[in-house]
């Protein structure tokens, strides 16, 4: 898992048809030097780039752009949204991230 | 699986069902001399591990065995976990 912020969303109407009705997110991970700003110059904690890449996740949860979120990868990730699924699909679809949880608080 | 060092706690109310009840550490990833790459992970944790300890986190199957081992476990929601609490690494 890995966390993340939300900063927009996917849409498409050509896909799986299993993951109609499946909203996709675009989730930016957080870098330790995201967590500690202005912290100490270890070295790799420098803070995530615009460069870096996103992750588009699938999202049960409602969650959206602004919101700090868990995303679990792999079968995971099939687990978390197996119940929006239509019966009998679960293990197949075409999913390898998900939010699996909308993030209160982290304590460093 | 990866070493790293606990950075702490991860709150959350709003989770997948499956992953009620567990506690959640961030953990930030170790490279060959024990400094940090930059990368972060959350991992569930069943070993008690503390803010400041160095511990192990396992992915994907190897996950999932660290909170009930065996092939029937394809139910759990667990993609990461703590797997050891390390003593020392040379």
């Amino acid at each position: 898992m890995f966390l993340g912020r939300v900063t927009g969303t996917v849409w498409s109407t050509v896909k799986w048809p299993e993951t109609r009705g499946l909203k996709l997110l675009l989730v930016r991970p957080y870098r330790l030097g995201d967590l500690a700003p202005g912290a100490p110059a270890v070295p790799g904690a420098e803070p995530s780039l615009p460069s870096d890449d996103l992750v588009v996740c699938a999202d049960t949860l409602d969650a959206g752009p602004g919101d700090d979120v868990l995303v679990a990868f792999g079968h995971a990730a099939r687990v978390a949204v197996s119940e929006k699924l239509p019966p009998g699909s679960k293990p197949n679809v075409p999913i390898d991230a998900a939010v699996v949880a909308v993030v209160d608080r982290v304590e460093i | 699986m990866i070493r790293g060092t606990v950075l702490g706690q991860v709150w959350a109310t709003r989770r997948a069902r499956g992953l009620e009840g567990q506690k959640l550490v961030l953990v930030a990833a170790c490279d060959a001399a024990g400094a940090a790459t930059g990368r972060v992970v959350v991992a569930i944790d069943t070993l008690d591990a503390r803010g400041g300890e160095d511990v192990t986190v396992a992915f994907g199957s190897g996950a999932r065995n660290v909170l009930r081992p065996g092939a029937d476990n394809r139910d759990l929601l667990c993609d990461a976990a703590v797997a050891a609490i390390v003593e020392g690494a040379g």
